[in-house]
């Protein structure tokens, strides 16, 4: 067992908000190029919610607790909402 | 497949990019090793009682900061925020939403409005404790605001608009919480000054703690329990003002487009 080595929870913490990081980027990038708003809201929000995530991690639990109610809440309720009053797919 | 491309592109610049700052590629090493000094100051002053000069007596840094240290730039944060829904009611000015007694039949299923039922409650105590612990844990006027604000979102989506003005949090009586909220912000701002003035006694705008040239502040107890002088107020009516703040939007946004042309056509061909 010469190859399992020990590692650091510090390193442990930051791939994982490595990850969440590379992530949410893909979310955003996918929110970008979509055409159908509702999806993009969604994207949106998974991006926003591994953002609440990596804030956590990074011990701001100030910026968690205003983030989770107005990332994962009131944010994608809002433009939903607009959308609705608009069209639900982007003109090309 | 253009998409997808994309995405492998960005994918891969990104992972280069923090290969080479971790390695130290730009010159300096992240995450530092140290806190820095504005930090390290901030979190020697929060809470200490042997300086009175900058001290704040509360605990939660972050909270210092916010309502003590950059006092006036979360003053006028809030303003921005006043101003946006200022914005949003003028557009939607002189629209009235209809009235409706029977609602039953409004909004999603039996089971999902029990639920709500039971969490909206939760959403609110939580609210409270963010709000009004501000100062001692994590948290604060703000957060606590728009934690409260997801409580009538979730009524409006699950039960309806018409539900929730039942309950009366209507648009003038949600404009009028959300201005004591902004009234109290503003008088607490001036509080000590107002109490130095009384007094006869040299204070501040904005001022917390009792100064060495300003010995008159606001207490950092009441009884046994910690309050931090301005702080809990200002947590405590912010809170009022961002939670009926959004709630107005909410509410705003729920009335139905075909009500709102309606009632803009109606108008201007009064005109």
């Amino acid at each position: 067992m010469r190859w399992v080595r020990v590692v650091e929870a510090s390193v442990i913490i930051l791939s994982v908000m490595a990850l969440f990081a590379l992530s949410s980027t893909i979310a955003t990038y996918l929110a970008i190029t979509e055409r159908s708003l509702v999806k993009a809201v969604l994207y949106s929000a998974i991006q926003s919610t591994l953002y609440a995530l990596i804030y956590y991690l990074l011990m701001a639990p100030d910026i968690v607790l205003v983030y989770v109610p107005v990332s994962v809440g009131l944010y994608p309720a809002i433009v939903l909402m607009l959308i609705k009053k608009t069209e639900k797919e982007e003109e090309s | 497949m253009r998409r997808l491309l994309g995405l492998l592109v960005i994918v891969l610049f990104i992972m280069l990019f923090a290969l080479v700052i971790a390695s130290g590629g730009f010159g300096y090493e992240v995450p530092p090793s140290k806190v820095r000094e504005l930090a390290r100051q901030f979190l020697v002053y929060a809470y200490n009682p042997f300086n009175t000069t900058f001290t704040v007596k509360s605990p939660e840094a972050v909270t210092s900061i916010v309502w003590d240290f950059r006092g006036l730039d979360t003053l006028f944060e809030t303003l921005v925020f006043y101003l946006a829904i200022i914005g949003a009611l003028s557009l939607y000015r002189g629209i009235e939403s209809e009235k409706r007694a029977e609602i039953s039949f409004l909004g999603l299923s039996p089971i999902v409005k029990t639920v709500t039922r039971i969490t909206t409650g939760i959403i609110i105590a939580v609210a409270a404790s963010i709000a009004l612990h501000g100062h001692l844990t994590p948290g604060g006027g703000f957060q606590g605001g728009a934690t409260a604000a997801v409580a009538p979102l979730l009524i409006l989506i699950v039960f309806s608009k018409y539900f929730l003005e039942n309950l009366g949090l209507r648009k003038n009586v949600l404009l009028a919480l959300r201005s004591i909220g902004l009234l109290g912000i503003g008088v607490t701002a001036f509080s000590a000054l107002i109490i130095g003035l009384v007094a006869n006694n040299p204070a501040y705008v904005f001022q917390n703690q009792p100064k060495p040239d300003a010995p008159i502040g606001l207490p950092a107890y009441i009884g046994d329990s910690l309050i931090s002088g301005t702080l809990w107020f200002f947590n405590f009516f912010e809170m009022f003002a961002v939670a009926a703040g959004f709630t107005v939007i909410f509410l705003l946004l729920g009335i139905p487009e075909g009500e709102v042309l309606k009632q803009l056509r109606e108008e201007s061909e009064e005109h």
